[in-house]
Parts: C-alpha cells; sequence; structure tokens
C-alpha cells in the first residue's frame, strides 16, 4: 500500500537499494578490482603504514572504492592514536 | 547518405529487437528509407518480430559470401514501402561474418537508405564488434534493474573504446507506478548512473505482447504507451526537438499525490 509504505516506512525502497548496490558493482567492474584484490590490497597497505607509523592497528584501517559525483576513487581511512604521552 | 544506428544493450532480453523493428517502422512512416538488419546470426528474431519470417530466401551471410546480391536478400515490409529488413543467417553462427564484412556491407547501402539499424546480439563477444563496426551512432537499450544497468555500462566503456561514442541510452520497460512508489529505478536514476545522454523512455505495456504475437509494430498502434514512445524516440533520431514527456496516463490518484511528493515522475 502506497500510503501506508510513505508514510511508515522502516526500510529504504528497493529502487534505493538497487542504486547503492550498482554505484558500488559499478566502480568495482571498472577498476577490475575483485573483493579478494581488494582485502589483499587492504593487507598489505596495513603492513606498510605499519611500518611507518606502528601505532596504527590494521583492523581500523578501511579501505573502499567510491563512487562520486565527478570520480570514482578509492579512499584508505587510517584512524591514528591520540598520543598519551 | 544513411546514418548506420547499432542497437546494442550488453544484456539479452532487454528489447532490442523490439526497439529495432518499432524505431525502422516508425522512421519509415515518417518517410524516411530504412533499413533494419538483423546482426544475430545463428539466433535471427528481427524477422518475427516484424512479421517477416515467411519471406526469407536469402539472408546477411548469403549477402556477404556472394550468393546473394543484396537486391535479392532484401525484404519489403509487408505495409511500409519504404522498410526492409535484411534478416540474419539461422543456419551459421557469429564467425560466418567479420567487422570488415560489416563495415562493406553498410558502406555498399549507404546510398539507397537514410537509416540503417542493426540489432545487434547480446554479449559483447564478437557479434557486438561485427554489429558495432559499421555503425555511425551507438543506441544502448536497459531497462531499469540492476544486471541490465551494470552491463549497459559495461558496454558504454566499450563503445567508447571502439570510439563509436558517445552512445546515447533507451530505458525500456519503465513502470511508472513502480517508480512513484520507489520500487523502480527512474530514468533519472539510470542516467545518473550511467552518465551517458538519453534519448527516450519505454514504459512498460503489456500491448508490446500482443502486438509482438502478430509480428506487427507497436508503433502501428495508437493505444500502445510503448508505441508513442517510440514514436517520440524515432523523431528525436530525426532530430526533432521533442521534450522527453511526462508520462502520467498510466498513475494512479495515490502515485499522483505520492509521486509529487516524495517521488520524481517518469517521462516518455
Amino acid at each position: 500500500m502506497s500510503l501506508f509504505d510513505d508514510l511508515f516506512r522502516r526500510k529504504p525502497a528497493s529502487a534505493q537499494i538497487a542504486k547503492e548496490r550498482l554505484l558500488t558493482v559499478l566502480v568495482h567492474d571498472r577498476v577490475k578490482l575483485t573483493p579478494e584484490d581488494l582485502a589483499k590490497l587492504k593487507q598489505e597497505l596495513a603492513l606498510l603504514i605499519q611500518r611507518y607509523i606502528p601505532s596504527v592497528n590494521p583492523d581500523d584501517i578501511e579501505v573502499s572504492l567510491l563512487r562520486e559525483d565527478t570520480s570514482d576513487r578509492l579512499k584508505a581511512d587510517v584512524p591514528l592514536r591520540r598520543a598519551l604521552d | 547518405m544513411a546514418r548506420v544506428i547499432t542497437i546494442t544493450s550488453g544484456k539479452g532480453g532487454v528489447g532490442k529487437t523490439t526497439t529495432t523493428a518499432n524505431l525502422g517502422t516508425a522512421l519509415a512512416m515518417h518517410g524516411s528509407r530504412v533499413a533494419a538488419i538483423d546482426a544475430d546470426i545463428g539466433l535471427r528474431n528481427l524477422d518475427v518480430v516484424m512479421g517477416l519470417e515467411n519471406r526469407i530466401v536469402y539472408d546477411l551471410v548469403d549477402v556477404i559470401e556472394g550468393r546473394a546480391r543484396l537486391r535479392q536478400a532484401l525484404i519489403k515490409d509487408k505495409r511500409l514501402p519504404e522498410l526492409y529488413l535484411l534478416p540474419a543467417a539461422q543456419t551459421r553462427d557469429k564467425d560466418a561474418v567479420t567487422a570488415a564484412d560489416m563495415i562493406n556491407l553498410t558502406n555498399e547501402m549507404r546510398n539507397d537508405f537514410d537509416f540503417i539499424l542493426i540489432d545487434c546480439p547480446a554479449g559483447i563477444e564478437t557479434g557486438f564488434r561485427n554489429a558495432i563496426a559499421g555503425a555511425d551512432e551507438v543506441l544502448i537499450v536497459t531497462t531499469p534493474e540492476v544486471s541490465a544497468v551494470r552491463d549497459a555500462d559495461r558496454v558504454v566503456g566499450l563503445v567508447e573504446a571502439a570510439e563509436k561514442g558517445p552512445a546515447r541510452l533507451i530505458i525500456n520497460r519503465l513502470n511508472q507506478r513502480l517508480v512513484s512508489r520507489g520500487e523502480m529505478l527512474s530514468m533519472d536514476e539510470v542516467v545518473e548512473i550511467l552518465a551517458v545522454d538519453p534519448l527516450g523512455v519505454v514504459p512498460e505495456d503489456e500491448l508490446i505482447v500482443s502486438t509482438t504475437n502478430r509480428g506487427e509494430a507497436a508503433v502501428f498502434n495508437p493505444a500502445s504507451y510503448a508505441g508513442r514512445a517510440y514514436i517520440n524516440i524515432a523523431r528525436r533520431l530525426n532530430g526533432e526537438n521533442i521534450p522527453i514527456m511526462e508520462l502520467t496516463e498510466q498513475t494512479t490518484l495515490m502515485d499522483r499525490l505520492f509521486g509529487g511528493l516524495f517521488g520524481r515522475r517518469a517521462r516518455t
């Protein structure tokens, strides 16, 4: 029921889900990077960063492919621990 | 001199053949000389969609291999004297034709027609490459579904790489009721995702089933929403400036209310 759905919608409509899934899959298709490759990239990146910043926790690093308005990008988010000294 | 336009999609079953038949028919109705070529060798279907399957004597491969002249193989439409079909071979496969063959064939035909429409096979392999080889322009047909849009995106890239771009987009089988409810991607969303200029939207239309059953083009049926959309697309192809119109006929009051408040309008 359209009225009910629009007023009391709990989960996003399926078109929105379709759009998000498409945007993700298209970035991966275009860069030709499989999820396994992405995981490997993340692992190697974590090792590299740790060599210079030992306090970085590899589990905190997030690497993702993003599609934005003007460009697709590979984004690495590396949280740094605040120094406690 | 004809414009050679290939209709492609990547994914099968999204309406390439229906689109080729209806655009060809609509262009011929408006006075253009049109040839529709079925490039789906081994899986020909444009003949049955156009209702000409009983008239085939020679086919595309016969012409390329010199067993028949082009004039012998071209089948004149039942109703429109300026519409012709060049059928695909049914007993051969895609390797019977090369890209150079398609370029030579279309060049041979250019002087006798205003439009040469090529119905491309599904996929992105040899058949696709042959079908776009002779093209001046490429139209990509997609439906508002994840799988079809994904494949269309691949084809957009391949068309650009082959220097046949920029392709233009036809969004087929759009259900405005679902779009208004947020349960189907809208034209704007598909266009935004693919970043390709739209040439038109064709609404989902049950009449396509019955017209195709009969081997008649939907553009002959004034009651067909899809037929009207194809006529508009044909006019845009012809250079007419027809805005992509709002499609309100099929929407319910509820959809209109909530489509206006929450959703986007679809257009044809």
